[in-house]
């Protein structure tokens, strides 16, 4: 059964369908990824799945049950972590602080324990803050817990970033091209890292990517978008050697 | 040669106008009476107290006459050439400036219509008490002096490197502090942060014994301000909500304990303490009503919005309309005050220790709450709304929740502030209460406690001690604003983070800042 599932799902803003009619299957467990050009609406179905926007048409099922309709917190709360394509940290607050707002969903001590400092409270604390250190050491950031998210480095930013994400305890992640602008050698360390997230930590992956290399090194099954629209689907093999995607990456040529 | 010159007539030319806008808003008669009564300069009239003036005058010549370049300092030519420059120049301009006063003043021309300060004590202040002719002569006189003087006394600190002589000192001294043995055992201490708190407890507890019922009152007064600005130090500083209608909540907390303790216009008179946890619970209520209309707007839409609240509420305890049931424009009198086992609370020391425990406790609360799943989640909201849900946050709700923290600290302010007036009146809740709550959170350094305590001594400790000059408080208060935007914007006493922020840390233009960092890519 597909954890993620997109029925017929369409967003406009004014005239221009950014999505349209859009089914995608993500089974559990897998490493999905939607490709296309600029512009072709692979962030905004991201923002349909995630609540920001809300779709105009169709449904959105996570593990069965529809998303339509709930806000982005509660989406999150599911167990839906995403990564933005241009990093979208807490500037102004340290990694480790960055995290733990990432862990606030598994967290259940409320406005009253806060306030009163309660044993329950501060037992959790503790239990949060060991949870967020690992997860710094395991994206490799050990020792930087209490320098500001913007004085990281650009590469250590996306660590984080996606160190937030998966303090959610996620489910299913949707990384928005985790592998822009870094080079050929960083990207293949970005690909295991993504592949060891899978087999680890079981999490389902749902990729954008623009680097073919990752995409087709990576990948199980590939997505392709256009103009809003699912112009091909499959593995890594049949989209290389499909003539339609070729056509719409690199124009049509009149032979 | 020629560069000189210019620069010190450029100099004598700002000094010059700064000094009439100043004589313009009657500043310097103020201050001269300041300088005279410090002094003991001949203080039996105010237009005879002219010693006053001529040393203000002085001190501003010879200020003008040592604004020289830091690199012509060392040449005695130099910096006299600058000092005889700068001092001629605002001679003139306050020599001409007090002739064509005091003209105008000798043909009886009423400038009091356009020029409020300028009546004809104060132009006979201006003239020295002398003819129009001696007076500007003298003012002429004094800056041309002692802006060379001014000059002069560059040349001779520079060359004798006083400057450097006295910071040589000043280190040695804290070396020698720093460095000795009773200062390295308390550094090593693990335990001497709870001596220092233990060292300001003692204080804080014996001070309102010594300092007397003026002093407790001006006291009490910045302690209420130090709570106000704990809570809108949640608000704004914390959760990022620019929250301009503060006052409302502390008018709330005053008027719960006002009405519910007085014998007029609702005839209760309950007991202080539980109406004073009441003022308290229903200000964070009325702080939840509120932001659920108002909470849904961002950044500069959501201030004009609290603003316009801030003012409602004022309006309507002002009102006839509500007069039978909040008093109307007259406020309410004898409001109770509290006593403790028979003890009776309600003087100035008494107040200025209830005040304290207040600030003590309000302190508390935010430091746990500050480091807690939901401080974090406030911070978030302020750095990127946005984001901060995409992590799971209910944005809505911890707004509320930060509206409501921040009003029931205001609540406490305001019902305490109330209880020690024994009154409270429409006049006590004005805009200028927010406005000062939130200046006093910039001047002191957003998010820092110590910082909050030291912004409320700024502006509303120092114009109790400078009384004279309180009606020019609105005056520094801009300048102190501007100043602080400009030289130190994370405030005097900032969080450590803050000053991180601000500082420190310029890889800022890494292209990974807000600039890059729109939603869709």
């Amino acid at each position: 059964m597909s954890i993620l599932e997109t029925r017929n799902v369409t967003k406009r803003f004014g005239g221009l369908s950014a999505v349209d009619n859009v089914s995608i299957q993500i089974p559990k467990g897998s490493i999905y990824s939607i490709i296309g050009p600029n512009g072709a609406g692979k962030t905004t179905l991201y923002n349909c799945i995630t609540g920001f926007y809300p779709a105009d048409e169709g449904d959105m099922l996570f593990q069965g049950e529809s998303l339509l309709g709930l806000s982005p917190d509660k989406i999150t709360r599911k167990g839906i972590s995403r990564t933005y394509q241009n990093i979208r940290l807490f500037p102004a607050m340290t990694a480790l602080e960055n995290i733990l707002v990432g862990a606030h969903p598994q967290l259940k001590s409320n406005y009253v324990d806060a306030i009163l400092h309660t044993p329950r409270q501060k037992r959790e604390e503790k239990q949060a803050l060991q949870d967020a250190q690992e997860l710094l050491n395991f994206v490799e950031l050990t020792g930087k817990g209490d320098l500001l998210a913007r004085n990281l480095p650009y590469g250590e930013q996306r660590r984080l970033e996606m160190a937030r994400a998966l303090a959610n305890k996620p489910a299913i992640i949707l990384l928005d091209e985790p592998t822009a602008g870094m080079n050929p050698n960083e990207s293949v360390i970005m690909m295991r890292f993504i592949e060891t997230l899978r087999d680890k930590l079981g999490i389902t992956i749902l990729l954008i990517e623009h680097d073919m290399k990752v995409v087709m090194g990576i990948s199980e099954f590939i997505y392709v978008l256009d103009f809003g629209q699912l112009i091909a689907k499959g593995t890594p093999g049949e989209i290389q050697n499909n003539p339609q995607v070729i056509e719409s990456y690199l124009g049509r040529g009149d032979v | 040669m020629k560069k000189l010159i210019k620069q010190g007539n450029q100099t004598g030319l700002i000094f010059g106008i700064v000094l009439i806008f100043l004589i313009l808003f009657g500043l310097t008669t103020t201050l001269s009476e300041i300088v005279g009564d410090f002094l003991k300069l001949s203080s039996n009239a105010r237009a005879s107290n002219t010693g006053g003036l001529m040393v203000l005058f002085a001190l501003a010549g010879l200020w003008a006459g040592s604004r020289v370049d830091d690199a012509e300092k060392s040449d005695l030519k130099s910096t006299l050439t600058f000092g005889v420059s700068a001092g001629i120049v605002i001679g003139l301009f306050i020599g001409i400036f007090i002739l064509l006063v005091g003209y105008l003043d000798s043909v009886d021309v009423e400038m009091r219509a356009y020029l409020a300060q300028l009546d004809h004590q104060s132009v006979l202040f201006l003239l020295f008490g002398r003819s129009i002719a001696a007076g500007s002569l003298i003012s002429f006189g004094i800056f041309s002096v002692f802006g060379t003087l001014g000059g002069l006394l560059t040349f001779t600190l520079e060359t004798r490197k006083a400057g450097e002589y006295v910071q040589e000192q000043i280190f040695t001294v804290k070396g020698k502090v720093l460095g000795s043995k009773l200062a390295k055992q308390y550094q090593s201490n693990p335990r001497s942060k709870w001596i220092g708190y233990g060292v300001l407890a003692i204080v804080v507890f014996l001070m309102p014994q010594f300092i007397g019922r003026y002093w407790n009152y001006a006291m009490g007064t910045v302690g209420i301000y130090v709570l106000m600005g704990l809570g809108l130090n949640i608000v704004v500083g914390l959760a990022g909500l620019l929250d301009l209608g503060y006052v409302a909540f502390f008018a709330i907390g005053a008027y719960v304990l006002g009405l519910l303790t007085a014998p007029e216009p609702i005839a209760l008179t309950l007991g202080f303490w539980p109406v004073l946890i009441l003022s308290v619970v229903i200000a964070a209520f009325a702080g939840i009503i509120l932001g659920i209309p108002v909470l849904r707007m961002r950044g500069d839409y959501l201030a004009i919005v609290t603003l316009g609240f801030g003012e409602i509420i004022r309006v309507l305890i002002r009102s006839d309309m509500m007069a039978p049931y909040l008093g109307g424009p007259q406020g309410i009198r004898d409001i109770g005050g509290p006593s403790i086992f028979g003890w009776n609370l309600s003087t100035e020391k008494g107040y200025l220790y209830l005040i304290f425990l207040g600030i003590i406790i309000t302190i508390i609360l935010t430091n746990f709450i500050q480091s807690s799943r939901v401080g974090r989640a406030w911070m978030a909201m302020r750095e990127d709304e946005t984001v901060a849900q995409a992590m799971g946050i209910n944005t809505f709700y911890y707004k509320l929740m930060a509206f409501a923290t921040g009003a029931a600290f205001a609540g406490l302010g305001g019902a305490l502030f109330a209880a020690r007036n024994q009154y409270t009146g429409p006049a006590d809740h004005t805009l200028m209460v927010s406005i000062n709550v939130l200046c006093l959170l910039i001047v002191g350094g957003m998010g820092s406690v110590p910082g909050i305590i030291v912004g409320a001594f700024v502006l509303k400790g120092l114009p109790e001690v400078l009384r004279e000059l309180d009606i020019y408080r609105m005056l520094v208060f801009g300048g102190l604003l501007v100043y602080m935007m400009i030289i130190r914007p994370e405030g005097l006493w900032p969080a450590p983070r803050r000053k991180m922020e601000l500082h420190l840390d310029e890889p800022d233009d890494l292209p990974t800042d807000e600039s890059l960092v729109g939603y869709e890519g």
